[in-house]
């Protein structure tokens, strides 16, 4: 029974999963702007990763598990208030503007 | 056989003016009944009584209603397109990243909170609702 629901997921896509909804869980206590901001930008980032990251490639994607990680870890925290820092470091490595 | 015999029985309450033998019937149903009877206890209207019995029936389709409208909304599905209860979340176009979306989505809509082990068995609209109704009945108990 447990076989036929859904996808048979390895433990390293679940750990993804279990990010994702944590980060998304994490936004939630941010005020409605950012939160908005915080999921539009997490969502993009890590489809972008599914997208672009091979799934072979074992090594890059424990390195960006344990990056993200730290980064939920420093998001909990009532004292963030968004995103902001690391929307900067995206948007550098996109279209650079300053 | 036995479940369908206890539905039936249930299905005639409000006609039968009765109060002792309702709950006693109603007791040995499922807990979601259980809230039935207490409003029966209190309202004296046979009217008031069937409403609720309708409530309490009808509440499984509403909750798919509602988890078919969150699903169209976090998929952006077109309002022409189907979707039933046993629309699987993958066949709508949804991946593992988009179910994820749609199970918090369905946490803040209801109020509830999905464990990880159960939300990645959701595949589903069905399974979807069954566990909603499932956690809402938790939360009500608690």
């Amino acid at each position: 029974m447990g076989a036929s629901r859904g996808p048979r997921l390895s433990g390293m896509q679940k750990q993804v999963l279990s990010l994702y909804r944590g980060f998304l869980r994490a936004a939630r206590a941010k005020s409605a702007e950012d939160r908005q901001q915080i999921e539009s930008l997490v969502s993009s980032e890590f489809r972008r990763n599914a997208k672009e990251v091979d799934r072979k490639n074992f090594l890059y994607i424990e390195y960006l598990l344990r990056r993200a990680k730290k980064q939920l870890d420093q998001l909990r925290s009532p004292d963030v208030v968004g995103l902001s820092a690391l929307n900067v470091s995206f948007s550098q490595t996109k279209h650079p503007t300053n | 056989m036995a479940s369908a015999s206890a539905a039936s029985l249930c299905r005639f309450q409000p006609f039968q003016n009765q109060p002792t033998k309702t709950s006693g019937l109603v007791t040995r149903t499922s807990s979601s009944l259980q809230l039935v009877s207490n409003g029966w206890a209190k309202s004296g209207f046979s009217s008031l009584r069937t409403s609720r019995l309708q409530i309490c029936c009808s509440a499984k389709h509403e909750t798919v209603q509602k988890v078919v409208e969150i699903v169209r909304k976090q998929l952006a599905l077109p309002p022409e397109s189907e979707v039933t209860p046993d629309s699987k979340f993958a066949s709508l176009g949804a991946d593992s990243l988009d179910t994820v979306e749609i199970v918090m989505g369905l946490e803040e809509e209801f109020g509830i909170s999905v464990e990880e082990e159960s939300s990645q068995n959701i595949s589903t609209v069905q399974e979807a609702a069954d566990l909603i109704e499932k956690l809402v009945e938790k939360k009500a108990a608690a």
